[in-house]
């Protein structure tokens, strides 16, 4: 099932990545914003299955995005090079994903599509 | 010599009394005036420190007791005129003999200096002094009764003291510690010298603590200080302290009991030392690794991310030692855009100096390329995200477009300009003189990354254009303002 994703993202090779990674998955990346006005812009009105969402955007914390999504009932995951102790506690039900990650990872995150973000407290580790 | 019956006769009166006076300028005992008589067994049975001079020429006469004061001069300074025995203090000793002598008042000093020879060196020597003028039948001075007490131990003591003290107080003062002093149980401070950093305490009170210490550390300084008294050993500890402004800083701190004869403690006494700076550069330097990190893993994800996609879809070998090229070369320009921010501590940079930073490899003449606009300082990201775009611009110029040949020239030029929403700067890319340009077949990497990647970085529009008299690339973004820093 081809989902439309919205990859939030402030270092643009990565976002470039993503969207290639997500692509050769099958699904649509409908937006690339990289800082927060473009970012939250999207999450309000794009139409979307689910997101992707960096937590430093150059400086500015993505948690405006965050809520907007978690208001809307868009599920997502967080993706960040500080891991999950950087996350805020209001956050702390949602999967991190640690960078660097691979194109099995996204697809893995993807795939718990379904189950609430509330039964699995596990974080995601990354894999070397 | 004869002495009452019943006086007890020490050795030295014994010595006294076999003394060869006959050449003495006194002559013998027999024929001395019944002052000097009276005087001299008054003196030989005195346990006090006692010299009399008599005569004219000051003829000495002592007792047990005074021998000590004056070592090797005894016996021969018996019954001799003085000035033959104290020949090195004799023009400080004769005016005060003579003063008294003649005047017949009497002359008294506290710790009295005396140049003295007496076990074989000069020394100056302390006394106590009291000479007074013993008279005659006639009422004329007969002689001149020393009563003396040697004070040489403790001048010396108390003068040893007094430089002790001094340097001491050179300490505090060298010292730019706060100096304190605590009660024996630490209940009480006595006093406490702020030296400006915190609050004095000059006399001796409770609730020292509420003034120094934070609440929540007060339980930490408590069981510190109980456990240096219990073990009887220094209190030693770095904590925080509310300074004099108010402000909260960091003391090493470190006292040491002072003790009574019994082995009792009187008090504590301390010295804490500022190390608020310290500790700060500490704490910068926990955020700075923290970030260091992050950046480090960010940087990796970048290379992953650009490995990656340089690498994608390669089928022959050819292409691969193309795509392992480029890829080198994308790695260096993120490695130099890493050179550019860490000179200026990642801050940011100017427009300029990204573009230069990309461009400069494919520098082949002074004249290829050309920069011309304003100064415009960008983010750090946003730096490193042209730097990457314009390397790719760069590379396509030198494969497919103006530089590749040796006639072509790039132009690179910038204005700033207000938009609706704020300032915004408007970027032109523009090829000349090269080989006519075809459009591309397909889109690789460095197009996505100039179109899209650099379009969302810098939340703008750019545009690639592939008209045949050489490739554009126009760029329009909202520039930085204070609230997006």
């Amino acid at each position: 099932m081809a989902l439309r994703i919205l990859v939030v993202e402030d270092e643009m090779t990565i976002a470039l990545m993503m969207e290639e990674m997500l692509t050769d998955l099958g699904h649509v990346v409908v937006e690339l914003p990289m800082r927060l006005a473009p970012a939250l812009a999207a999450a309000q009105t794009a139409a979307i299955d689910f997101a992707f969402l960096d937590i430093n955007l150059d400086g500015v914390k993505s948690y405006p995005v965050a809520e907007v999504l978690r208001d809307r009932g868009i599920p997502f995951v967080f993706a960040t090079g500080y891991g999950a102790s950087g996350v805020d506690p209001a956050f702390a039900d949602r999967r991190v994903l640690q960078k660097p990650f691979d194109r099995a990872e996204l697809a893995a995150e993807i795939a718990r599509l379904g189950q609430p973000p509330h039964t699995d407290h596990t974080p995601c580790s990354y894999r070397p | 010599m004869e002495f009452e019956a019943g006086a007890p006769l020490d050795r030295f009166s014994q010595i006294v009394a076999g003394q060869d006076w006959v050449a003495s300028p006194l002559g013998p005992p027999e024929q001395w005036s019944p002052s000097l008589r009276t005087t001299a067994e008054i003196l030989l049975r005195s346990q006090a420190q006692i010299i009399l001079f008599w005569g004219p020429e000051f003829v000495a006469i002592y007792n047990a007791a005074y021998m000590p004061t004056i070592g090797d001069k005894h016996p021969r300074a018996l019954g001799r005129p003085a000035r033959e025995n104290w020949a090195e203090l004799w023009d400080d000793l004769e005016p005060l003999l003579e003063g008294v002598r003649r005047s017949g008042q009497a002359f008294s000093a506290k710790d009295r200096p005396f140049y003295l020879e007496r076990h074989g060196y000069g020394e100056t020597v302390y006394f106590d002094v009291s000479y007074s003028a013993v008279p005659e039948a006639d009422g004329s001075v007969g002689g001149v009764l020393c009563i003396v007490s040697e004070t040489t131990e403790r001048v010396l003591a108390q003068r040893r003291l007094a430089e002790s003290e001094t340097r001491f107080r050179a300490l505090v003062n060298a010292s730019s510690d706060v100096i304190y002093r605590m009660g024996p149980d630490w209940s009480e401070m006595l006093a406490l010298d702020g030296r400006g950093l915190l609050a004095d305490t000059a006399a001796p009170r409770q609730g020292w603590l509420d003034t120094y210490i934070l609440p929540g550390d007060q339980d930490m300084i408590r069981n510190a200080t109980r456990d240096a008294i219990q073990a009887m050993v220094p209190f030693q500890l770095e904590h925080r302290v509310i300074q004099k402004d108010g402000s909260i800083g960091w003391t090493s701190s470190r006292a040491v009991p002072i003790l009574d004869d019994a082995g009792q403690v009187i008090e504590w006494f301390g010295a804490a030392s500022d190390v608020t700076v310290r500790r700060q550069a500490s704490e910068h330097l926990q955020l700075v690794v923290h970030e260091l990190n992050h950046r480090v893993k960010n940087s990796l994800a970048m290379v992953q991310a650009i490995a990656a996609q340089t690498f994608r879809n390669i089928a022959d070998p050819e292409a691969t030692h193309d795509a392992q090229a480029r890829f080198a070369a994308r790695l260096g320009a993120l490695a130099q855009a890493n050179d550019l921010l860490t000179g200026e501590r990642w801050t940011g940079a100017s427009l300029a100096a990204a573009i230069g930073l990309a461009i400069e490899p494919f520098r082949r003449d002074l004249d290829c390329f050309t920069l011309d606009g304003p100064e415009i300082q960008i983010s750090s990201k946003t730096a490193l995200a042209l730097t990457l775009a314009f390397h790719e611009l760069a590379a396509n110029a030198v494969k497919y477009g103006a530089l590749s040949d040796d006639r072509g020239r790039i132009a690179i030029a910038w204005s700033r300009y207000d938009g609706d929403d704020g300032p915004r700067v408007r970027l032109e890319w523009r090829e000349a003189d090269g080989p006519p340009v075809t459009l591309p077949q397909q889109r690789g990497f460095g197009s996505r990354l100039i179109e899209r990647g650099l379009a969302g970085e810098l939340n703008g529009t750019v545009e690639l254009r592939f008209p045949p008299d050489g490739v554009r690339c126009l760029i329009d973004a909202p520039l930085p303002t204070e609230a997006d820093d």
